[in-house]
């Protein structure tokens, strides 16, 4: 049976959807066929509002999924995340390889991207990780950032940690 | 620097302990395994933050309990601090927690808040025994008295680990060597601030070391020298790399360092008498009291375990002299016979059995 070609269109793209089969599209097509014009509006301005609020040129870098939710929560940062599932650790056989940094450069290999934010811990492996990919992503003439260290908000000055405070000293801004 | 009390609850064999402490001479007596030595480690435990002698924390806690605790107040530099660290059984490994005075604080970050010099027999091997008895002594002196020296020294041993992990992992095939400069660099810039900080303690631990062997060995010289790995470092670990794949671990770096030590001009660990190398050992000892004393501008207790009955008369005396010259020490030994009459009336003695702390006789 020959479908109406904007109805062909739209089961076409829901079913570039991950998880979404044929017949899901069909259903999902079908059912915005039925349901009122407003419906198909709301749909479609969710869908250009989130677009329009990310910034795909911007990746932040993280260890783990949790992190993510970490970032987003703060509601301050709007590009791309980009999962290791762990970081550089010889000892526990974690070589370049066995955490998602191939698949990292991968994404950079398009040229959208102008900025990478390495958010690992501020750990000894979490900091050899992001000294490694500054090294591997810098030639690709993307900037590599690292976020700052510095005093907890609302935090008493006197029972800060004594290395978070040095560092926040010497890292310290111009008001 | 002075401890005014002392707390133990299932820390080895003290069930429940609560001591007051003199500022001058406290003596305990008692015989062998009651528990001398395992009251002066938890003191030392307080200026290290890590046991002196087991590697493994579970040790420290008492048989059948859940976790052990050392509580101490302290006096120094004009204020008084309570501090108290428990070891505990965890799932997985034992966990330390510390607090000065009520403080969370990071077991690396304890360390100098009290200072304290202990000299027991296991230190007869600085002079005779291998480097590690050297390194260990100026670790132990180090991070009493340089600001960050422990967490350095914390964050070397794990970069050297995954350094030595990732050339075995590269001469296996595993991973290629794209991450290796990042090990490199971590591992010299660390390093490199362990060597300044020994470098420049050696420096002024030398002429201390040398007035006081003078002094007991009727002016026989006494030379110290740091033995550090070369510089820069980084330089020298990129030199030594088809080496260390070969080998698998790491062959330059402050982790190989050592300490010359010589007496009359030959060298200390093969060609001194027995009795040198121990007039060497307790000059050193006692020099590490004093550089503690002229960079912190407090003399550290000092808790001599046992090491009287080991020594000779002229070295017992010397030792005993630094005793008479006031800052707090506190001694354990078998017998009050090595100690002078006019010593003991100023001193505070009790008697240690089974774990128990009480008045002799």
């Amino acid at each position: 049976m020959q479908l109406p070609e904007p109805l062909e269109r739209l089961i076409g793209e829901l079913s570039r959807l991950p998880g979404v089969g044929p017949k899901t599209a069909q259903r999902l097509a079908f059912h915005f066929l039925r349901a009122d014009r407003e419906r198909a509006e709301r749909l479609s301005e969710a869908l250009l509002d989130l677009k329009a609020r990310i910034d795909e040129t911007l990746i932040c870098v993280v260890e783990a999924p949790l992190d993510v939710l970490a970032i987003e929560r703060t509601a301050e940062y709007r590009g791309l995340f980009h999962v290791l599932h762990g970081v550089l650790s010889p000892i526990d056989n974690v070589g370049a390889e066995e955490i998602h940094i191939p698949e990292l450069l991968d994404r950079l290999a398009g040229g959208e991207v102008r900025e990478v934010i390495v958010a690992t811990n501020p750990d000894i492996e979490g900091e050899a990780t992001a000294a490694y990919l500054q090294r591997v992503i810098s030639p690709l003439g993307v900037q590599v950032t690292r976020p700052a260290h510095g005093l907890p908000f609302g935090g008493d000055l006197e029972y800060a940690d004594e290395l978070t405070l040095a560092r926040a000293m010497s890292r310290r801004q111009v008001l | 620097m002075r401890l005014v009390s002392l707390t133990l609850r299932n820390y080895r064999n003290y069930a429940r302990l609560t001591i007051e402490l003199q500022p001058q001479l406290n003596l305990f007596l008692g015989q062998n395994a009651q528990g001398k030595t395992n009251l002066l480690e938890a003191i030392a435990i307080l200026a290290l933050s890590a046991s002196p002698r087991s590697r493994r924390e579970a040790d420290l806690i008492g048989p059948a309990a859940p976790e052990a605790s050392v509580e101490a107040v302290v006096d120094g530099a004009g204020r008084r601090l309570e501090l108290a660290l428990k070891v505990a059984h965890g799932s997985e490994r034992t966990v330390k927690t510390i607090r000065v005075d009520g403080v969370a604080r990071r077991a690396v970050d304890l360390p100098g808040e009290v200072q304290a010099t202990l000299f027991w027999p296991e230190d007869l091997n600085l002079v005779k025994g291998g480097p590690e008895h050297r390194r260990r002594f100026l670790n132990e002196m180090l991070v009493q008295v340089v600001k960050g020296y422990g967490r350095t020294l914390a964050s070397y041993r794990r970069v050297l680990e995954q350094r030595n992990s990732l050339l075995k992992r590269i001469a296996g095939g595993l991973e290629g060597r794209g991450s290796l400069p990042v090990w490199d660099e971590e591992l010299a810039a660390l390093g490199s601030r362990l060597v300044e900080a020994r470098a420049g303690a050696v420096s002024q631990l030398a002429p201390l070391a040398a007035a006081n062997h003078g002094a007991i060995a009727a002016g026989e010289p006494l030379e110290i020298e740091y033995s550090g790995p070369p510089a820069p470092l980084g330089p020298a670990l990129a030199a030594s790399l088809e080496e260390d794949l070969r080998r698998g671990s790491t062959g330059v770096g402050p982790h190989r360092d050592d300490l010359s030590i010589r007496i009359a001009g030959s060298e200390a660990r093969s060609f001194a008498s027995q009795g040198q190398q121990r007039t060497a050992v307790v000059s050193l000892k006692l020099a590490e009291s004093d550089l503690i004393e002229a960079r912190c501008g407090e003399r550290p207790i000092l808790l001599l375990d046992d090491v009287l009955s080991e020594l000779d008369a002229p070295r017992r005396e010397a030792l005993l002299a630094r005793v008479g010259e006031g800052g707090q020490v506190v001694v354990t030994s078998v017998e009050a016979e090595p100690f002078p009459a006019a010593l003991l009336e100023r001193a505070t003695v009790r008697c240690i059995s089974g774990g128990r702390v009480e008045p002799c006789g």
